[in-house]
């Protein structure tokens, strides 16, 4: 205890010494200001006392009372943009250096050389750099709860669930930090290759969420198009139909029972109507491609599943949120159906150019679908075993080396 | 007399039985070693076959022998790279040896537990330039496991043994190297430890301060505690170790106290004052006509190590050969050297020379210096020059 004490007390002299630790408190407080100064009321959105602007009447503590207003803030931007990048990576900034100044030479000898395992030093100095952003998240997490409870009379002890939430997402990215560190014992190395390393893990959480778009939107289209073909298949034989008895019953008797008309050669039905053709190959086509997104989806979901998931934990933390403090999420179910005859032709839609406002609306509603069945423990439960296996090697490599 | 320094210590065995000119075979000391399980209440440090082999090949350390009584002050000696910071790191747990077999303070090498009770100062070390003075002391004695009540109490007076009282709350960012190597030693011992080791304890210090370390490892050895000390200065070790080792490319070449070390190779010096018309070979014919000495034929060159670092027992020029009594003999020139600490066994070639009508000028007993036995450890015996720095990869010249 009193070496686990010592190595923590040394981290805050080391951290205390770079100035790092407190700039990035300075900074998260001037945010906290500026997220207090902001206010609401009859006129519009104000800022300290000055009456900013309406913005043309859709802003008013009418239309946004001021809880709504500070939770919102607080969970778009506080968590997506401050917690999650900007504070993160000064968190990086201000910790990447621990592990490094830990193993220089000259430095790393006296404390390997004391009655402590290299394997608790190690995850000492981990824990170390963790503790210290977690005082931070800690710190700018309560002032946002004064100031939601203070200016925005809600008192809302959810918010404290961005403290656990932020420094597991923060510890993935240490993780790998601590590895470099370890292994280059510099701090550029290991802030630089861990930015590269979350830039990576952005790509891969686009490229998943991009084939998942994709995938969702060639599902829809041969949703649509087998609706359409269907129709197309109904309207063409009754057109056939018609023909066909047009055709069978002038020379019958009146009075004769009608004749039931066989079933149509397909071959007559495209001839009939040209576009069920486009529309069968249409469809064809929209098979084909969801196949492959399919394929590619899992791929990426494979992929996703050995990596620590960096944007769905904050997603994660973000989703709960708004579901705690009852904040409108931006998703409204309003299913819609109209089924319109004639069979005008199915509107394939595409991922990345929906021009139907409709229709990407409803895609979007899917692909938020697919995500929200990813469950907490997927999310989190693999991302931690990624961090966990980081940490083995680190240790193993730790452990091994004579320095 | 020689003989008597060895049987005080029987256990010991450091007196080799190795040829009085030229480099001890290393390996022969150790043999017949007593068993070991009955030793370890004696010794600090207790090592056979220690090995290292750097993963780049480098063959550090080759089946290292030594040990450390409790209570002295030993030193270890060896030129650069010649692995004496490897030894004390492997002690330290800072690497991990291929092979070690041993104790420190009566447990096995690498056990971490026994480490709360050495005391550490790394080569080259680098306090965290943040920490003052007493904070290194505290910082590394709390590592140690040392409670906060014992810390404050003893930095104080740790800080004012290396005298570095009034500079306690500076920052160590501004210490010079002499200072930064007292705080090292202060909190080498913020441990309350019964073994110091230190790796070149004064390096970078000036004359004044190294004669304050000095008296600080002589203080610290009345205090009780085992001093195991690691340099490539003679002089320094002369004056403070009661034993040494020498070790030269990962291997104990000797070790003994200096007493011991310098007395085996002692040497009589008998010189005539003027050669006869045969010259040397005069001086050869008598000893091997009145002594049955067997000399060796031919001349061995001068080495050119022997005139150029002064060293006056080493040279390798002359003749050699053993008198019938067993001593070596060399004659070089108008100088018979014989190699005894016994004065009596000399006295049948003094009587050999007069009877071959010599006039004897002097005789001197010669004992060398530590260096002379370092120059000598570190010298090739086939090349006669001075054995490279650092250890020798494996797969190279052998
Ligand atoms: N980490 C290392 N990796 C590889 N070789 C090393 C390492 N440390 C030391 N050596 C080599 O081992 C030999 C002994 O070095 P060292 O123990 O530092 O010598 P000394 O302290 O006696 O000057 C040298 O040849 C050195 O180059
Ligand atoms: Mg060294």
């Amino acid at each position: 205890m009193t070496s686990t004490w010592a190595l923590v007390l040394d981290a805050y002299r080391d951290l205390n010494s770079k100035k790092l630790f407190w700039i990035t408190l300075v900074i998260s407080g001037l945010i906290v200001l500026a997220f207090a100064a902001i206010g609401v009321n009859e006129q519009g959105v104000t800022l300290l006392h000055w009456q900013i602007s309406d913005f043309g009447g859709t802003v008013t503590s009418d239309t946004i009372p001021p809880a709504m207003l500070y939770k919102s803030i607080f969970s778009n931007f506080g968590i997506a943009f401050w917690l999650a990048w900007g504070a993160s990576i000064l968190a990086l900034i201000s910790t990447a250096g621990l592990i490094p100044s830990f193993v220089q030479g000259g430095a790393v000898e006296l404390v390997l050389s004391k009655p402590i395992t290299r394997v608790r030093l190690f995850l000492t100095k981990f824990a170390c750099g963790l503790l210290f952003t977690t005082l931070q998240v800690a710190v700018f997490t309560f002032a946002c709860f004064l100031v939601i409870g203070l200016r925005g009379k809600s008192w809302e002890p959810s918010v404290f669930l961005a403290i656990p939430l932020v420094v597991i997402f923060f510890s993935y990215l240490y993780s790998i930090c601590a590895l470099i560190g370890l292994v280059t014992r510099s701090t550029i190395a290991a802030l630089l290759l861990t930015l590269l390393a979350w830039f990576g893990l952005f790509l891969v959480n686009f490229g998943d969420a991009a084939m998942i778009g994709m995938r969702e939107a060639a599902k829809t289209n041969v949703e649509n198009l087998e609706k359409s073909v269907a129709r197309h298949e109904r309207f063409a034989t009754r057109q056939w139909e018609q023909l066909w008895l047009t055709r069978n019953t002038k020379d019958l008797p009146d009075g004769a029972p009608k004749p039931t008309p066989p079933k149509p050669p397909v071959a007559e039905l495209d001839e009939a109507v040209p576009t069920l053709r486009d529309e069968r190959r249409k469809l064809a086509e929209q098979q084909q491609m969801a196949q492959r997104m399919e394929l590619f989806a899992t791929a990426a979901v494979g992929l996703k599943t050995v990596l620590p998931k960096t944007g769905e934990t904050i997603d994660l933390l973000s989703r709960t949120l708004r579901d705690r403090m009852n904040l409108p999420g931006d998703d409204s179910d309003t299913e819609t159906s109209n089924e319109s005859q004639p069979p005008d032709q199915a509107r394939t839609v595409n991922f990345w150019n929906q021009r139907d406002p409709e229709e990407s609306r409803k895609l979007q509603q899917r692909i938020d679908g697919e995500f929200k069945k990813r469950s907490v423990w997927w999310v989190l439960g693999t991302s931690l075993l990624f961090e966990a296996v980081i940490l083995a090697i680190a240790c193993i490599v730790f452990v091994r080396r004579d320095f | 007399m020689g003989m008597g320094l060895v049987a005080a210590a029987p256990k010991e065995r450091q007196v080799e039985s190795a040829p009085a000119f030229g480099p001890v075979t290393p390996g022969e000391w150790g043999a017949g070693a007593p068993s070991h399980r009955s030793e370890t209440g004696e010794w600090a440090i207790d090592l056979r076959n220690v090995d290292k082999m750097y993963r780049g090949k480098v063959h550090a350390l080759r089946g290292i022998e030594m040990r450390v009584k409790k209570g002295e002050v030993f030193g270890l000696l060896g030129p650069n790279g010649a692995g004496k910071s490897t030894l004390v790191k492997i002690l330290m747990t800072v690497i991990a040896p291929t092979r070690a077999e041993g104790t420190m303070l009566g447990q096995p090498v690498g056990h971490k537990p026994t480490l709360a009770r050495v005391g550490y100062l790394p080569e080259h070390h680098k306090f965290p330039e943040y920490l003052t003075g007493a904070q290194v002391v505290e910082f590394y004695a709390a590592l140690a496991g040392v409670d906060r009540a014992t810390r404050k109490k003893r930095t104080p007076e740790l800080l004012e043994l290396v005298g570095m009282k009034d500079w306690g709350n500076k920052k160590v960012g501004g210490y010079s190297k002499g200072m930064r190597q007292r705080v090292g030693i202060a909190q080498a011992l913020g441990t309350n430890p019964d073994l110091v080791v230190l790796d070149e304890p004064t390096d970078g210090v000036d004359p004044v301060g190294r004669r304050e370390i000095r008296e600080m490892l002589t203080r610290i050895k009345e205090e009780g505690r085992t001093v195991f000390l690691n340099s490539h200065l003679l002089s320094e070790l002369e004056m403070v170790c009661d034993r040494v080792a020498i070790l030269v490319q990962g291997k104990v070449k000797s070790q003994g106290t200096i007493e011991e070390l310098t007395v085996k190779r002692q040497v009589y010096e008998i010189e005539v004052a003027a050669l006869g018309a045969d010259g040397v070979e005069g001086l050869v014919a008598a000893l091997e006509g009145k002594q049955a000495a067997r000399m060796l034929a031919g001349r061995v060159e001068a080495a050119p190590l022997g005139s150029a670092a002064g060293v006056n027992i080493a040279k390798r020029v002359g003749i050699r050969g053993q008198l019938a009594s067993g001593e070596e003999v060399e004659v070089d020139h108008g100088t018979v050297r014989i190699a005894t600490v016994d004065a009596e066994r000399i006295q049948p070639t003094l009587d050999a020379l007069r009877g071959a009508a010599y006039v004897i000028k002097s005789v001197k007993a010669n004992r060398p210096s530590l260096e002379d036995l370092f120059m000598e450890a570190v010298t090739d015996p086939e090349t006669g020059k001075a054995l490279g720095p650092g250890a020798k990869k494996e797969g190279g010249a052998k």
